[in-house]
């Protein structure tokens, strides 16, 4: 996953300008992949291939805003660099609010978009290193018993383990055993680091149940 | 008194024969009236006679007014009635003109070998007369006989103009002449028979012919008075008309000619001249009128008229004129020709109008149709201009594109000249592109004159779904063509035929797109070749066409849409139809709406 290369997937049905994006990117040393279509692209679509989508709007069939929201719906994230011949402003900011990395209007200079396509990469870098993240640490969660998801619960809401013992009907002991164990599970030193993680993990104080 | 009466209608008769001297039945009329008032004064003064001798001498003279009488009477009604066979008014005047031979030849006179006596007779009114007495002239028979044949003459005379279907005006003078001349015969014989006392009184039988002859007469004379009044009037009136005539002539200012085709000279009034650019006085022959036209109406007109001459109808036609000073003016001409016995052609007339500023009304309107239709055209590509953009953006982003990556190329160490020859080869198909939609838009936007020619349908259609391809993408609607193959062509223009098309497939789309459930609709176009035309349907799979509007859908400003104008279908069918064709719509059974239209094919042959 993280080690292949970085794509541009270009969608578009106008075969002449499919294929002179590509070769210009090619010659700005981009690794391509081309679409005729909106269909074609969502059939290959692979959510872990690291890249970014230079997309048309106007298309016969499904066009390139109705292609948004289809990934969306997918809880994809790859970032999305519209390109369009008569784009309108109402258009391209439901385009961006949706998440788009740019609205560039054809025919596309050079440096505009080699600057989107890295802005797009880069994104796609963060978002891709934020979730593997984000997958180490709800693999060190699983780990958890249940009761010692429950103290942690109790913990990064603020309370004494007292209190905690008294809510749980136990000893204060055995509290500061649970802490113990899940502090070195989580792999975490102290209690501000244990709080960032449970806010990362969207932990909620006060539950039984936590979840990602 | 009898006599004055004779007279006077003598005297009126004879008034009227001066004045108009060609109507000798007045002549006859009036000698038979003075012989009748001789005969009568003389018959008068017999019965008054002193002695026998003086009694002959009466009636022997007497026969000759009565010949007179006779002759003119007779030659009233041939002339006059023109009836009356001519043998028998010769035998009649012969027999009179022998007894008066007889009657100045034997005897006395016709009646009497010898008068011996006088008797005194006392008539009505206690009057005494004498009547003569003596011995008979056995001649005298003749004369009865002679009276017979004139009763003859007349009654075949009366039966022949009866068969005519004379007048009772007229019968009635043949009746009173024959019952008077009967009654005259009778009355003679009886007194020459001595069966009757009576002086003779022949004169008064003719009184009443006489009076029934003028009546007549004076009846025509009357009539031929008011026949004058109104022939007065009615030349007054051809007089007015005349004017009136002229007087339209000049106001409507009419060249009105005549053209001698034998002697080859047209004549031609002023306002003619004056339209023609031809002097007063300058003799004009066919060769002359010939020069004063136009140089390319010389031949047309030339090739009419002589079609005419040998019989191909009247000549009637539109043609310039150039003046002298180099104006040039349009007329019209609508003319008759008369021919001779043997169909050679005499005469042609006719009338010439100045008609150049209706002909420069009609142009302009011409030019106000063409430039409605460019108008509507312009608005339709309006429609399209999103699409049309889009269409040439393609290109140009292509073009960029494919120019950037090739000075990249150019720029790394290891020159790719393979590539950057591919990409020139791109760069030319999208500048060919590019232009190809500008070429296409640019004749659709022409305004130029209508230019017809040969063309192929089936390439009109693909030119414009080219057109229209990406607006219709847009709305989600798919365009299919249906197209025959080895279709005859047409005769038409390009660019209208394609606005037609255009507007066709336009309505459909909103049609289709105004219905609101179907996710995925589409036009279809299809050509097929229709007896002896080819047939273009353009279906949409819309809401179809409501009764009450079909009947509207071609009048100019009736629409459907909000922001429709109207004039769309109304056009495409003043188009269709300056094609010889036919635009018409109708409903399909599934659903939505065709259009379909007709052109006449070109070739029979297949191509």
């Amino acid at each position: 996953m993280n080690d292949s290369i970085a794509t541009v997937f270009i969608v578009d049905d106008d075969p002449s300008v499919v294929k002179a994006l590509a070769r210009l990117l090619r010659s700005a040393g981009f690794n391509t992949a081309t679409f005729a279509s909106a269909e074609a692209f969502l059939a290959l679509y692979d959510k872990d291939a690291p890249g970014c989508l230079v997309l048309d709007v106007a298309m016969p069939g499904m066009n390139g805003l109705e292609l948004q929201q289809a990934l969306i719906a997918l809880g994809s994230e790859l970032p999305i660099i519209f390109l369009t011949g008569n784009g309108d402003i109402p258009m391209s900011v439901r385009a961006i609010k949706q998440g788009a990395v740019d609205f560039l209007t054809k025919p596309v200079h050079d440096i505009d978009l080699i600057a989107a396509i890295h802005e797009g990469f880069k994104r796609d870098e963060i978002t891709r290193q934020a979730r593997i993240t984000l997958n180490g640490l709800q693999q060190r969660l699983a780990l958890l018993t249940p009761r010692e998801l429950e103290v942690m619960g109790h913990v990064v809401s603020g309370k004494k383990n007292k209190q905690i013992a008294d809510i749980l009907g136990t000893a204060e002991k055995t509290i500061k055993i649970h802490r113990a164990h899940l502090l070195m599970k989580l792999q975490v030193k102290s209690l501000p680091e244990l709080v960032k993680l449970a806010e990362q993990l969207g932990v909620v104080a006060g539950t039984n149940n936590l979840f990602i | 008194m009898l006599v004055a009466v004779s007279l006077t209608l003598a005297l009126q008769h004879l008034f009227i024969w001066l004045i108009q001297a060609r109507q000798w039945a007045h002549l006859a009329l009036s000698l038979t009236a003075l012989a009748v008032a001789i005969m009568i004064g003389m018959e008068y003064s017999g019965m008054r006679a002193a002695n026998v001798n003086q009694l002959a001498t009466i009636l022997r003279w007497v026969h000759l007014p009565f010949f007179v009488t006779f002759v003119a009477m007779i030659y009233f009604v041939r002339h006059y009635f023109g009836v009356g066979r001519l043998w028998l008014a010769w035998t009649a005047c012969g027999l009179r003109l022998f007894v008066l031979v007889i009657n100045f030849t034997t005897g006395q006179n016709l009646f009497f070998k010898e008068i011996t006596h006088l008797k005194p007779l006392v008539v009505f009114g206690g009057e005494t007369v004498v009547i003569a007495q003596g011995v008979l002239n056995p001649w005298y028979v003749i004369g009865p006989i002679s009276i017979l044949a004139l009763v003859v003459f007349v009654l075949d005379a009366s039966l022949m103009l009866w068969r005519k279907g004379g007048g009772a005006g007229r019968l009635f003078v043949f009746n009173s002449i024959t019952f008077f001349m009967l009654a005259a015969v009778v009355h003679l014989g009886l007194v020459n028979a001595g069966l009757l006392n009576s002086p003779y009184l022949v004169s008064l039988s003719f009184m009443p012919a006489l009076i029934a002859m003028s009546y007549t007469l004076s009846y025509d004379v009357m009539r031929s008075v008011k026949l004058a009044d109104q022939l007065q009037a009615s030349e007054t009136e051809l007089r007015k008309n005349e004017q009136r005539m002229a007087l339209a002539i000049s106001a409507a200012e009419l060249g009105v000619w005549e053209w001698d085709v034998v002697h080859d000279e047209i004549w031609s009034n002023d306002k003619g001249r004056a339209l023609f650019g031809i002097p007063g006085r300058e003799r004009i022959s066919f060769s002359r009128f010939l020069g004063t036209l136009h140089k390319d109406d010389r031949a047309l007109l030339k090739c009419r008229v002589d079609q005419s001459l040998a019989g191909g109808g009247d000549y009637e036609g539109e043609y310039r004129v150039v003046l002298p000073d180099g104006q040039i003016r349009w007329f019209t001409t609508h003319s008759h020709l008369e021919f001779d016995s043997h169909h050679c052609p005499l005469r042609m007339y006719g009338v010439s109008i100045d008609i150049t500023q209706r002909k420069q009304a009609a142009q302009a309107l011409i030019k106000q149709g063409n430039k409605q239709t460019h108008l509507a055209r312009a608005t339709l590509l309006g429609e399209l201009s999103m699409a049309l953009a889009h269409e040439l953006n393609q290109p140009l982003a292509a073009i960029l594109s494919n120019a950037q990556a090739a000075q990249r190329f150019l720029l790394r160490k290891e020159s790719q000249l393979c590539e950057v020859q591919e990409i020139l080869e791109d760069i030319i198909a999208d500048n060919k592109r590019a232009s190809e939609v500008i070429l296409r838009l640019r004749l659709l936007l022409r305004n130029d004159e209508v230019q017809y020619q040969r063309l192929d349908i089936n390439e009109v259609v693909a030119d414009v779904v080219k057109l229209v391809r990406f607006d219709l993408e847009g709305r989600h609607i798919s365009i299919t063509t249906t197209l025959a193959e080895q279709l005859p062509t047409v005769l038409g223009d390009q660019v209208l035929l394609q606005q037609v098309l255009l507007n066709l497939i336009l309505n459909g789309s909103d049609a289709a797109a105004s219905v609101s459930h179907v996710d995925q609709t589409s036009i279809s176009i299809r050509t097929c070749c229709d007896g002896n035309v080819v047939k273009v349907c353009v279906g949409d799979q819309g809401p179809g066409i409501t009764t009450k509007d079909m009947a509207h859908i071609f009048e100019p400003f009736f629409t459907t849409k909000p922001h429709g104008l109207g004039l769309g279908l109304s056009i495409c069918r003043t188009l269709i139809k300056s094609h010889n064709g036919q635009l018409w719509a109708e409903n399909n059974p599934d659903g939505g709406a065709n259009f379909y239209f007709t052109l006449p094919a070109y070739f029979c042959e297949r191509r």
